[in-house]
């Protein structure tokens, strides 16, 4: 199961993500609504990969955890207190361009 | 490289046809952007039969982590480098969003611009993985950059010649 070219299909019969802190993995599991527990290396602790595991942990998105916590919180974890994760939009970035190169 | 890439097809994906033709730099050691691009470029040609698009290499300017010493050396050849392909191409629009192969790219055209041989509008999209401290592609480039976009209010606080829009990938 090493490096499989998507991981797209399990990712939409999971009902649990539990993932590291990358950017990529984060945001595939919440763009396609999935709980998500994000397990925190703790000896990476200069890992920027951080700061967005820790943002969307403050907003409410996802659960948060280290190796040593995951039991626990698997065991206590309450997944209806999940916000739902609301998409980034690209269209406001094609709007300021277009504003930039007087487009619009 | 990887997610930068995505990142960056994010933000293509609601430019207009007038955004065109694109012409994508990567690193030479990148070996998953280029099937990523075409396979994006090929979606757009269903929509946009007209749609253009290059691809082009250059040295990878700095390895992760890779000393700040060497890193110097190794950023003023990738500038070399890209000068010439700067040049080529003289686009009206560049735009980025992170990964060290930008720098080189960005202030080659910064260059042509300060010698009036080409006036390029420098576009810097920092990562939505930075939320409270910028990269070093963004430390460098919030000087060099036309329009600097953070995607975080916490950075809109620190850098208050960024632009915010929100999450834009």
């Amino acid at each position: 199961f090493r490096f499989k070219e998507s991981l797209a299909e399990h990712l939409q019969s999971a009902d649990l993500v539990i993932s590291h802190a990358g950017a990529g993995s984060c945001l595939e599991a919440l763009e396609n609504g999935k709980p998500l527990i994000v397990v925190i290396n703790d000896k990476l602790m200069d890992n920027h990969q951080l700061e967005l595991a820790k943002q969307l942990h403050r907003d409410g998105c996802v659960l948060y955890c280290n190796c040593s916590t995951l039991v626990e919180t698997l065991q206590s974890m309450d997944l209806s207190a999940l916000k739902p994760f609301t998409p980034g939009q690209p269209e406001k970035f094609a709007s300021f361009l277009d504003k930039v190169f007087g487009l619009q | 490289t990887g997610g930068h890439t995505t990142e960056i097809l994010r933000l293509l994906s609601c430019l207009s046809e007038s955004y065109s033709p694109r012409h994508y730099v990567l690193a030479d050691s990148d070996k998953m952007s280029e099937a990523k691009i075409r396979s994006f470029e090929q979606k757009r040609a269903e929509t946009f039969s007209e749609s253009q698009f290059s691809l082009d290499r250059i040295p990878r300017s700095r390895e992760v982590r890779q000393s700040w010493i060497s890193s110097v050396v190794t950023t003023l050849y990738s500038i070399l480098y890209s000068l010439p392909l700067t040049y080529k191409r003289k686009p009206d629009l560049i735009l980025c969003n992170g990964p060290g192969t930008c720098v080189p790219v960005c202030l080659s055209a910064f260059l042509l611009g300060l010698l009036l041989i080409k006036r390029t509008i420098i576009v810097y999209v920092e990562s939505i993985c930075r939320v409270e401290t910028l990269s070093l592609s963004g430390k460098i480039l919030y000087y060099f950059s036309d329009y600097f976009i953070v995607q975080w209010p916490e950075l809109k606080k620190k850098y208050p010649k960024s632009v915010y829009l929100g999450r834009i990938v």
